[in-house]
């Protein structure tokens, strides 16, 4: 029966392209970091922070007809808070306003009646003919802010380490250390496409992030699964054959399971609305810088150390058999009934 | 294991799940209209919905150290205490969806779905409900020490907040009188019994213009002008326009020297309106309190009319004992209940030695205040006063939009996944999809069984692990190929592909799953949400791609015996 193969038995050199790559990725860092500091010069911080980090209050409000940004805005400003963002959220009916802290105003306090109060300064601009609603108003301590980061840059350490050492007693060492290289890639071109697409840095979006981690990973280790497989098959390989022939032997796995995530991040991107969007895109990114990191950066940083440490016979026996020893006997086949 | 126990152990697996996801009677108590709570008995699938989806509210609650320092290790350990109270507290507010969770070491995240009322949510977990039952005093100490008083502020050279005359005070003065006389026999009662009290207020009768005279100080005294005879020994009037300046006074530290030994002068809980002014209560009672509510067994809110709205609670034996003993030894004095250092209605004279029975009287406030202080006081003290630090108001509009979007979302990601599988793999991709079908079942009960709380990012994570569930079908295919390309049989191919594959299906999902519990242990509300469905995501796909669709080679090959093709 015939089969449907796409890129079935390739051949491509992989690893050749390999300084166009870096060249590639550095400049794409650089870019976004660049974007960064001009935030960083034209706005008080670098990031778009959302409320949940900086403090202060968020108010969304649902209008029954569109209407227009500059009432919108008139009418904040009106209300006092003249330093607020106000930002057309999803359909044009719907409006988020940010508004930051204001020097000695307990925050949690006033979310609601700040949100009351613009309401009701439209209210009085659009006549009875528009009403406006209250969907949401949300205060948010600075304090809480400075924790929240705190939180999330630890999570992101934690997970290195514990990559670090699950990568070293699975594979080797050198695994793990060129794995964990491209995790931090991963991070640093994720937060240049953060800066470039100037998303708002929520909750969500930082899980996103470590969604986008994990999911590289996923794909690093499906591609070293290989390598530790053909080193055991091929001794007399180079590494960089080696490699190159994992990643063609799972071309074809990551070409479908790339389908299937981007066909998810899509349909979450096209119609999950305006709060997922964030996270929908990061995922979207996501999907292509861990293809590329998987091959790119942790093949290329591991034939790097392959080169300054090379492994010696002892190393080798210590390492990856060991592991392949393992699992050989964890993997045994369950025994086949035949009834 | 043998293919009869593999497709019963399938069968079970899907039984279970059907059964933590079967619509069943799920009872809420809500607050309806009336702000009085009803039980409401909903038929539905046991999900749980967060915040974001169905509305509510969100408070996040940390120690309130401004009165005083408490050290890091005792904060961690106090928040642990109070976790449990505020948890019941919380519970008897009437939402069954409510999520109360210690977030760090210092910090209470309380999410109650459904409740558009932070205020009264707020005021729930923020009253420290620290009961206390203290004598009200009656041997004039205030009264003999506003002179000194007087002359520590004048020393001080402390300003009041704004300025208002003693005359003006002291008519207002008589007006109350006048006002408590008229009310019942008891007062009169309470008033010959505290003896020099009744001499003191005839005096302020008589001579109602210079009431401040009578109490033997000089007039326009700075703090006797502030404060005015009550209706009982122990019991005075401050104007709410002077409580600012009274506090003022309070804080100095030489006034607070001066201020009678061994008391506390405390607000009450009582304002009353007099010839357009409003007067708050205040009592001198003993520091040292009789009874706490340590042994307090249960309160219920009630209402009759001759106190009004009441809590009746209920002590255990032993603080009965107590109680019964230390009122005994104080019949004919004024007990006052005293809640967060407020003493809560007029304090009744102790008539006879009390047991395990009393009532605390909350004037003209609603049921729905005696329902909330009757649950704070089931719930027991919190051991550390919280402070609010975090309050977010969800409106539901924006849930029920958002399941909108995320369902749909979600179906399309699955019809998509589906077509590429069936395209790509044929009659492999239709057991992969068969395997999804389970995988989606047994995640969203795994979901119910962990009771986790569905937020939007859940379904996002949710959506997402579709995507990723394939993976692994995936990764055992492509072994099955390369199998079948060596030359190898079907049922071969099919045992090597598993075999081959499993090393990288372990690797990268433990992987992820340690990633996961990362960000479920350091995450925040919705990003634990989104840890857990990635969790019970990876693990149902784990179980459906390896165990189910091996089972389901497992049937085919039983059926169509030497077969010498597959459909991959």
């Amino acid at each position: 029966m015939a089969m449907l193969r796409i890129l079935h038995d390739t051949k491509y050199d992989f690893i050749k392209y390999w300084k166009a790559a870096a060249l590639g990725t550095i400049g794409f860092i650089v870019l976004g970091m660049a974007i960064l500091g001009i935030h960083a010069m034209r706005h008080q911080s670098a990031l778009n922070y959302s409320v949940e980090f900086t403090g202060g209050t968020v108010i969304q409000l649902t209008f029954k007809q569109p209407p227009g940004a500059d009432v919108v805005r008139a009418a904040v400003d009106q209300a006092g808070f003249s330093g607020a963002e106000v930002a057309q959220f999803g359909d044009p009916v719907n409006y988020m306003i940010k508004v930051q802290p204001k020097e000695g105003v307990m925050a949690a306090a006033n979310a609601d009646s700040s949100g009351s109060q613009i309401a009701h300064i439209l209210e009085q601009r659009l006549g009875s003919a528009n009403k406006v609603t209250v969907a949401r108003a949300e205060a948010v301590g600075p304090r809480v802010g400075s924790e929240l980061k705190t939180k999330a840059i630890t999570a992101i350490l934690i997970s290195f380490i514990v990559t670090l050492v699950y990568l070293a007693i699975r594979f080797e060492w050198r695994f793990g250390v060129a794995a964990t290289i491209a995790t931090m890639h991963d991070i640093l071109t994720t937060l240049a496409f953060l800066a470039m697409m100037r998303l708002e840095i929520s909750l969500t979006v930082v899980a996103a992030i470590l969604t986008v981690i994990g999911y590289s990973l996923n794909d690093t280790i499906i591609i070293f699964d290989r390598v530790r497989e053909n080193l055991r098959k091929q001794r007399k390989e180079s590494l960089r054959d080696v490699l190159n022939r994992s990643i063609n032997e799972t071309l074809p796995r990551s070409v479908l399971t790339h389908a299937t995530v981007l066909a998810a991040t899509l349909a979450l991107l096209m119609f999950a609305g305006e709060v997922i969007r964030p996270f929908s895109w990061i995922m979207a990114f996501g999907v292509f810088t861990g293809t590329f990191s998987s091959i790119y950066v942790a093949g290329a940083i591991l034939l790097w150390i392959e080169h300054k440490w090379p492994r010696t016979p002892e190393s080798e026996s210590k390492g990856t058999s060991r592991a392949l020893a393992e699992g050989r006997r964890r993997e045994r086949p369950a025994p086949v009934t035949t009834r | 294991m043998p293919l009869k126990y593999r497709i019963l152990t399938i069968v079970a697996l899907c039984l279970v799940s059907v059964w933590a996801l079967f619509p069943r009677n799920v009872t809420s108590r809500e607050i309806g209209a009336d702000r009085l709570m009803h039980d409401v008995t909903s038929r539905r699938v046991p999900l749980r919905q967060g915040l974001d989806l169905k509305g509510g509210t969100y408070l996040a609650l940390e120690v309130n150290d401004s009165a005083q320092k408490i050290p890091a290790d005792k904060k961690a350990d106090a928040i642990d205490r109070a976790l449990k109270t505020v948890r019941s507290r919380i519970e008897g507010f009437g939402v069954s969806e409510s999520v109360v969770q210690k977030q760090g070491n210092d910090r209470i995240v309380v999410q109650i779905p459904g409740i558009q009322d932070p205020e009264r949510a707020r005021k729930l977990v923020e009253s420290q409900a620290f009961l206390q039952f203290k004598i009200a005093d009656k041997t004039q100490a205030l009264e003999r020490a506003l002179p000194r008083l007087d002359q520590v502020i004048k020393q001080r050279g402390l300003t009041p907040a704004n300025d208002t005359t003693a005359k003006a005070a002291a008519t207002a003065n008589k007006g109350l009188q006048g006002l408590l006389n008229t009310d019942t026999t008891k007062k009169s009662d309470s008033a010959k019994k505290a003896g020099a009290g009744v001499k003191k207020d005839s005096a302020a009768k008589k001579d109602s213009a210079a009431a401040a005279d009578s109490l033997k100080i000089q007039p326009g005294g700075a703090f006797s002008s502030l404060i005015e005879q009550g209706g009982m020994p122990g019991e005075f009037y401050v104007e709410t326009t002077k409580i600012p300046t009274l506090d003022r006074y309070l804080a100095d530290s030489a006034v607070k020297a001066a201020m009678p030994p061994g008391k506390d002068f405390l607000p009450g809980s009582d304002s009353a309106s007099l010839q357009g002014k409003w007067y708050r209560t205040y009592y001198l009672v003993d520091n040292k309190e009789i009874a706490t509510g340590e042994h307090l067994i249960n309160a219920q809110p009630n209402q009759n009319t001759l106190d009004g709205t009441v809590v009746e609670f209920t002590m255990d034996n032993i603080g009965g004992r107590r109680f019964r003993s230390e009122t005994g030894k104080h019949i004919g004095d004024y007990m006052a209940i005293i809640l967060d250092n407020r003493v809560m209605g007029r304090p009744p004279v102790i008539q006879g030695a009390i047991g395990t029975r009393g009532q605390i009287t909350m004037g003209g406030k609603s049921l729905a205040d005696a329902q909330d202080l009757a649950l704070v006081l089931r719930a027991g003290a919190l051991p550390v006063p919280l402070r609010v630090a975090e309050v977010h108001s969800i409106g539901p509009s924006l849930g029920q939009d958002s399941i909108d979007k995320g369902l749909r979302a979600a179906i399309i990601s699955v019809a998509l996944v589906v077509v590429i599988m069936l395209v790509y793999y044929r009659f492999s991709g239709m057991l992969a999809v068969g395997g999804l079908v389970l995988y989606m079942l047994y995640t969203l009960a795994a979901l119910a069984g962990f009771d986790a709380v569905l937020t939007l990012p859940g379904i996002a994570g949710f959506v997402l692990s579709i995507g990723m569930a394939v993976d692994a079908n995936v990764l055992i295919f492509e072994r099955i190929r390369e199998e079948l390309a060596r030359g190898k049989t079907v049922r071969t191919s099919i045992d090597e592909g598993f075999r081959h594959a499993m090393p990288a299906i372990v690797d990268s999902n433990v992987s992820t799953i340690l990633t996961a519990s990362v960000l479920y242990q350091f995450g925040t509300g919705p990003v634990k949400g989104f840890a857990v469905t990635l969790i019970a995501g990876i693990a149902a796909s784990l179980v459906t791609s390896i165990f189910v669709v091996r089972t389901f080679y497992l049937l085919w090959l039983n059926r169509s015996r030497g077969a010498q093709t597959l459909s991959i």
